[in-house]
């Protein structure tokens, strides 16, 4: 036979918070982290995973295959000038339209549903600064954006560092291509991030602001394109910079200290014009951003 | 203690002035700031969340200038009138998230979130996403959301919009008991002056931007003088007995309401209706209402001369 223990009262009422209340970096923290979780579809149904790890894998499936076939063809007999790996410049040259894609697509989900749904003014009532909420939302998927670049170039760099006879000279070598792809992942990861934020702060609507973004690339590079191929001289010029794909492309080979010469604009013009349109379009956002939470 | 006082606020919109030379004070307890559309109290609530400047006057909320730093919104909630809650995130995990935002830690979050969706009446449904809620489970997780960092004072803007008349009863009762046994003072924002009545504790009365009242709803709807008489029928030949005995009634339908009573006016009363032979329905003391508020004041505005708080 049991014997019943000492009866227990549970108190289950109300009990006031006394413990720990952290300063504005957690904050920030945490609105990041809801960032990289929303951009990769995580905690919510499968829907919303499939667009995001899709594009995720356009850009970085393709460098995992040529990694793994220039393996395989490396253990058989066969010529070695029959297949070679791209260098860290040309991958680019694929992965800016996956990216681009991946942004158009990703980066509005950060924003456009916290506005279609009214969340913006439950932030309005937390003790963050709009700064605070943009910042932390741009960081997000700038993070998710610099992953998605730098995982092929650093799979390709790690391939590159196995494949050599003597890796200590190899890395001295090479040792400088590591922060060559980072900064160019870095450039290309912000100029998209703040550009695609810029665009759907202006619409509640997801679909829209990927429309609009994929137009500004598209119709940008179109318009570069025909300046190019069609005029001459400083407006012509000019024009060819609104190929922001193209320009990106420039920039990232300049990086790698490979500038193409036959551009009609200077890499570094290039890389400064991409660097002062990313800190206005990102000076604009934060303004816009500040009146949407306020109301 | 004032957690909200009010200094002469003054705010407008181009040449719509919203708030006119308000000055009030908001302590602790469940506080009403009622009023119609336009009389200033969502640019209140908005100055209280220092998401506005006032053009001139000041607000203290918790002792703090709420455009000075955010810092003390870790002590306040919020809750929107409109909708402000995500479709495909748990009402667990969402409240959970703004609960680090609002300063907690991570585990502490989840814990508060899901103890107070329990209090809220929400816990068996803490999963499902907010968007297969129904709108008087959307109204509570709106109300868990502005508890969750457990405030010491949470502004609710018309927490009943959009609810049946049983949803409406449960929130304020909920209300009510945020307000008594939680600890958290609660400020709502409403036109409803029934659910004033139904919930608070205190009242701030707003129209036009100005303060017509503050004080105790038990102050403003105590008893008068006068007593109703409600009689299932023949009204008119009960009013004829009582004025052939000197005592003045003025008659709406089958109600009939004595001005003044004292204590032999009862007499009379009780004999004139054995007289008229009328079968009595309820006799009671008539109370100040909330919409008594209005009245003297929008007679005054009609005339011009609206008096200044």
């Amino acid at each position: 036979m049991s014997t019943l223990g000492p009866a227990e009262i549970f108190d289950l009422g109300y009990q006031p918070y006394e413990g720990e209340r952290r300063g504005r970096w957690p904050r920030r923290r945490a609105i990041w982290r809801d960032g990289i979780r929303t951009s990769l579809g995580l905690g919510r149904g499968t829907a919303a995973k499939i667009a995001p790890w899709l594009l995720i894998g356009l850009a970085l499936v393709p460098m995992v295959v040529l990694v793994v076939l220039a393996a395989f063809l490396g253990s058989v007999p066969t010529n070695p000038d029959d297949f070679e790996l791209p260098s860290y410049a040309e991958y680019f040259d694929y992965a800016l339209l996956p990216l681009g894609l991946f942004a158009a697509v990703v980066a509005p989900l950060l924003l456009c549903p916290d506005r279609r749904d009214g969340v913006l003014s439950l932030y309005a009532a937390r003790p963050i600064t709009p700064r605070d909420y943009i910042g932390s939302r741009w960081a997000a998927f700038f993070t998710v954006a610099v992953f998605v670049v730098c995982v092929p170039e650093l799979v390709l760099f790690i391939w590159n560092a196995l494949d050599a006879r003597d890796l200590g000279s190899w890395l001295d070598d090479n040792w400088d291509t590591l922060p060559r792809f980072l900064l160019a992942g870095t450039a290309v990861a912000a100029v998209y991030t703040t550009l695609t934020l810029f665009i759907a702060s202006f619409t509640a609507r997801r679909a829209y602001a990927t429309i609009a973004t994929l137009a500004v690339l598209f119709i940008g590079s179109a318009i570069g394109g025909i300046a190019e191929e069609s005029f001459q001289g400083g407006v012509a010029d000019a024009l060819s910079l609104a190929a922001i794909p193209q320009v990106l492309t420039d920039t990232v080979y300049w990086i790698f200290g490979d500038a193409p010469d036959d551009r009609p604009v200077a890499a570094p013009v290039s890389a400064l014009w991409l660097a002062g349109l990313t800190l206005v379009l990102g000076a604009l956002l934060l303004r816009r951003t500040t009146s949407l939470v306020r109301g | 203690m004032a957690l909200v006082s009010a200094r002469g606020l003054t705010k407008s919109y181009g040449s719509v002035r919203a708030l006119d030379g308000a000055t009030y004070e908001i302590g602790e307890g469940v506080t009403g700031l009622l009023g119609s559309n336009g009389a200033g109290k969502t640019t209140s609530l908005k100055l209280f969340m220092g998401l506005i400047k006032a053009d001139s006057g000041s607000v203290e909320v918790l002792g703090a200038n709420p455009t000075a730093s955010p810092e003390y919104r870790a002590r306040i909630g919020y809750a929107p009138e409109h909708d402000c809650l995500p479709r495909n995130v748990s009402a667990a995990e969402f409240l959970a998230y703004l609960g680090e935002v609002s300063g907690l830690p991570r585990t502490a979050a989840r814990l508060r979130a899901s103890d107070v969706l329990r209090h809220v009446g929400l816990f068996e449904e803490r999963y499902r996403p907010i968007g297969t809620y129904s709108t008087g489970m959307k109204q509570k997780v709106k109300l868990a959301q502005a508890l969750v960092h457990d405030p010491v004072v949470a502004f609710l803007d018309e927490p009943t919009a959009g609810l049946d008349p049983m949803g409406r009863r449960d929130m304020l009762e909920l209300i009510r008991h945020v307000g008594r046994e939680f600890g958290i003072s609660i400020v709502i924002s409403t036109h409803l002056m029934g659910d004033v009545e139904r919930t608070c504790d205190a009242v701030v009365v707003l129209d036009a931007g100005r303060v017509l009242r503050t004080g105790a709803v038990s102050g403003l709807t105590e008893e008068t003088e006068a007593v109703l008489v409600d009689v299932v029928d023949a009204a008119e030949t009960l009013a004829a007995a009582l004025e052939r005995r000197g005592i003045a009634v003025r008659t709406d339908g089958n109600r009939l309401t004595l001005p003044q009573v004292s204590g032999d006016d009862y007499d009379i009363l009780r004999d004139a209706i054995v007289e008229a032979d009328v079968l009595l329905y309820r006799l009671a003391p008539e109370r100040h209402t909330l919409a008594d508020v209005f009245t003297p004041a929008q007679e005054a505005t009609e005339d011009g001369s609206a008096e200044q708080p």
